[in-house]
């Protein structure tokens, strides 16, 4: 079990043109079968330490390398890639642009075609059916959904059935519920076809939940390695580096249980941890912030439902007969799994689609009579993808397109917003070319630059990493102020713990729930149903049946306390 | 007012980006589709070139009967019906002015008809013959025709990228749109309207080819690594891409078939010339 697969020794790398050197003298073993998880914040060289093991670094990128990297006993600097991607498979972060043919099958096939092997289809469809494919396989790329598509990507490096699989970032572009999923079959590959794998991963819940191994890199250097349940205690470790540990070990330490030496990294661990703990104000009355009914409703929809034809002429139902109310001084969080309507809700609200039936007010106008250039005007939708939101070659350019547009003088309030959302350093750049961040920050204050009555937002903190992400939730709070309501649509449940004032579920075009987040939480059923996984916090709340449930882990902490010593104090 | 409105509502840009996928990506099962695709490249050079060496009307209506024919079988869009058949009608429409502001008569007619005929059958057919092709299978062809891996791979690699620079080109569209300002005065014939609008469709390109270059960065490193660049130096990787393009029976008998109704149509020509 426990031989070497990977050595890396004393390596360092500089990409070409370059001057800073991005890996310092890394050192890492990774045994064979091993599930390792490579940490570290951003720019610590974790894709590029990657990148030595499939050999792209030195032979793709000729930057200046120094060391040595031994996969399964051949030296990677004497090999070349084509020999090593047959060892090594590895799928980029952003999947999609790996995926280069038209069919599912053609793709999988695609490498082994390649090489040169003969059984190619056999190889496909091995890795299909290990993958749960195989009933997908004749599907066009562009008809799949996330997280079929990542499959995918997996299923095409699997194909050449390599030793070891690196996956970047799996779940940064997925909804928990998928990420899990994947997971699920990465844990399947390791275990029961003894495949080696690494993830580049920041969500240290996953980590806790199915990985082996967890090494932390700081600063182009591998700080250290450690087996899951060593590494993720060494929380100050993590935290200087602005990687969050998992919210139980958080709250563990906080609570400081004397009767116990080892932190809880998982659920399961940490209910055992917090046994005896209860919450301090159960039966009080719930500090339920009461809806604000006196404001003035902006929003109202009424019987609206929407159809859509699929390219082989068949009616789909996308939104059934839905009912809503938008009062003032909301902030909404639209939740569930991808189809289930959120999307085209919001874009009926923002006048992109008309629906094919039912009613609607926004603000002054009428839905279905008013065309969307006059709709925009008191309503903004921040895309998913900031990139399209950059029309103009420069941040400045684009916050200030509305203004420019309908000859409004809009100087002071534009340069407010870039005070507020931090832009001053990028205002003169494209938006194409600064961090991910920085583009969702732009986006939104470009949304805002329009001054709408109503903003919404398709996933905002997808794909960031923790300290953006943490930014961006700041900023979102910040953006409450400037407009009369907010509606969020989501797969980040601590966001909608965090920032929601109102939580709407939406499965299969039909709004299956509307109320407050902490009531939603505390119903599996709704939860199990659109496929939403709660926060860890919450999750644990649930198992110490604590009522309400805790939100957030400040929450937790003031709220709970060891079952002896209630009543003392 | 009511048909205008469910106009707008079934033919719409989601319509055409429905259309146009359809059209893209081949109906495997028609007629067409199921022949060995270097069969019909052949057909369609064949077709498209003997026009040309032709003045003879009957052997011209002939051709683009056979070709209109061809392509319904293999049942092409009918957005690209459409458009071919605007094209068609403002092709004879331009002629006929042409025709009677120059006081010309019948033969000059004639001779422009010939020419517009000739172009249309070679319309037609390549409708017919790539509409129903599959990709894949039109990139296997070139590549057994000699053409360049690259070139090839850069088809059917085009046909991978059409639906995603669809969705960019209308997201971006979109967001003029949404943060533009529409003129509120049409003007005569609703000329402003039409301008804004087609400056709009010009201006979203640049956005669009921009965020699909920076994508291709992981394109182009994923085909290093799945073994592409491997492939083209290697003989056997070739062989085996191509193995499964087989001349088969269905196959010999539309090779008949057409052979024998382009004698029927040069026969008909010879014997009843228009």
């Amino acid at each position: 079990m426990s031989e070497p697969i990977i050595t890396i020794e004393q390596v360092s790398f500089k990409y070409p043109g370059g001057s800073e050197w991005v890996l310092q003298d890394s050192s890492l073993t990774v045994n064979k079968g091993e599930f390792l998880a490579i940490i570290g914040g951003n720019g610590s060289g974790k894709s590029t330490l990657c990148k030595t093991i499939n050999g792209l670094i030195p032979h793709y990128y000729t930057g200046d390398f120094e060391g040595s990297v031994l996969v399964n006993g051949i030296n990677t600097y004497e090999s070349t890639v084509s020999v090593l991607s047959q060892k090594v498979g590895y799928v980029y972060q952003d999947f999609e642009n790996q995926l280069m043919r038209p069919t599912v099958f053609e793709d999988v096939a695609f490498a082994p075609l390649n090489f040169g092997e003969p059984n190619f289809k056999e190889k496909a469809e091995w890795a299909l059916n290990v993958l749960g494919l195989t009933n997908i396989k004749d599907k066009s790329i562009w008809q799949l959904s996330g997280g079929q598509k990542h499959l995918t990507a997996i299923a095409g490096v699997l194909a050449l059935n390599p030793e070891i699989l690196i996956i970047d970032e799996p779940v940064a572009q997925l909804d928990p519920h998928h990420a899990k999923e994947i997971y699920e079959k990465l844990k399947v590959l390791q275990q029961n076809h003894g495949k080696t794998i690494i993830v580049i991963e920041h969500h240290t819940e996953f980590i806790a939940d199915f990985c082996s191994d967890v090494a932390l890199l700081d600063q182009g250097g591998v700080l250290w390695k450690h087996d899951v349940k060593a590494g993720l205690q060494r929380i100050d470790d993590l935290l200087v580096r602005q990687i969050s540990p998992p919210q139980v070990t958080q709250a563990a330490v906080s609570a400081h249980n004397p009767s116990s030496n080892e932190l809880p990294i998982t659920i399961h661990e940490a209910a055992d941890y917090f046994r005896k703990y209860k919450r301090n104000d159960a039966g009080k009355e719930k500090h339920v912030p009461p809806l604000n009914e006196k404001t003035e409703e902006l929003v109202r929809l009424e019987h609206v439902s929407h159809y859509a034809k699929s390219l082989k002429n068949k009616k789909h139902v996308i939104l059934d007969d839905i009912h809503l109310s938008i009062r003032e001084r909301e902030r909404i969080a639209l939740v569930g799994t991808n189809g289930a309507g959120k999307s085209t809700l919001m874009k009926s609200l923002a006048g992109i689609i008309k629906p094919s039936e039912g009613t609607g007010q926004i603000g002054p106008f009428e839905l279905e009579k008013t065309s969307l250039e006059k709709l925009s005007q008191v309503v903004a939708y921040v895309f998913q993808n900031p990139e399209e939101m950059f029309i103009e070659d420069s941040i400045s350019k684009d916050l200030s397109f509305f203004a420019d547009s309908r000859k409004l003088k809009m100087e002071e309030f534009l340069q407010q917003l870039v005070t507020s959302f931090r832009l001053e350093k990028v205002i003169d750049k494209d938006g194409r070319l600064i961090s991910g961040g920085q583009q969702r920050r732009s986006a939104l204050a470009i949304g805002l630059a329009i001054q709408p009555s109503l903003l919404m937002l398709d996933e905002p903190t997808a794909s960031l990493d923790v300290k953006s992400r943490q930014e961006m939730v700041k900023t979102l709070h910040q953006a409450s102020n400037q407009v009369k309501s907010v509606l969020i649509a989501t797969h980040d449940m601590q966001l909608v713990a965090e920032w929601a004032s109102r939580v709407i579920v939406m499965d299969k075009g039909k709004i299956i729930y509307d109320g407050l987040p902490v009531d939603m939480f505390a119903k599996d059923y709704i939860c199990d149903l659109a496929g939403l996984i709660p926060p860890q916090i919450v999750q644990l709340s649930n198992q110490l049946k604590l009522d309400p449930v805790a939100l957030s882990i400040s929450d937790f902490m003031n709220h709970v306390e060891m079952e002896e010593s209630y009543g003392v104090r | 007012m009511e048909f205008v409105s469910r106009l707008k509502k079934t033919y719409n840009l989601e319509w055409i980006k429905l259309e146009l996928l359809k059209t893209a990506f081949g109906k495997k099962d028609s007629y067409m589709g199921r022949k060995d695709p270097r069969l019909i490249i052949a057909w369609y050079f064949i077709v498209s070139l003997l026009p040309w060496f032709t003045f003879n009307q009957t052997i011209l209506a002939g051709l683009l009967l056979y070709t209109t024919v061809m392509s319904l079988v293999s049942r092409v869009s009918p957005l690209i019906i459409t458009l071919l058949t605007i094209g068609v009608i403002s092709e004879l429409f331009y002629i006929i002015v042409l025709v009677l502001l120059f006081g010309g008569e019948w033969a000059a007619f004639s001779s422009l008809i010939t020419f517009t005929m000739k172009i249309t059958i070679m319309s037609i057919a390549s409708i017919a013959a790539f509409a129903s092709m599959d990709p894949e299978k039109l990139s296997d062809a070139l590549l057994s025709f000699g053409v360049p891996p690259q070139f090839s791979f850069a088809v059917s690699y085009g046909y991978r990228m059409l639906p995603i620079l669809l969705d960019e080109y209308q997201q971006i569209i979109l967001s003029f749109r949404l943060r533009g300002k529409a003129p509120c005065n049409g003007g005569f014939f609703k000329w402003r309207t039409i301008y804004y609008y087609s400056k709009i469709v010009v201006k979203a390109f640049y956005p669009m080819m921009l965020n699909t270059a920076k994508k291709t960065r992981t394109t182009v490193e994923a085909l290093e690594v799945k073994g592409f660049t491997y492939s083209l130096h290697n003989k056997e990787a070739k062989k085996l891409k191509l193995s499964h393009l087989k001349v088969s029976a269905q196959d010999h008998r539309f090779i008949l078939l057409s052979f024998g109704i382009l004698l029927v149509i040069y026969a008909a020509g010879k014997y009843y010339p228009l």
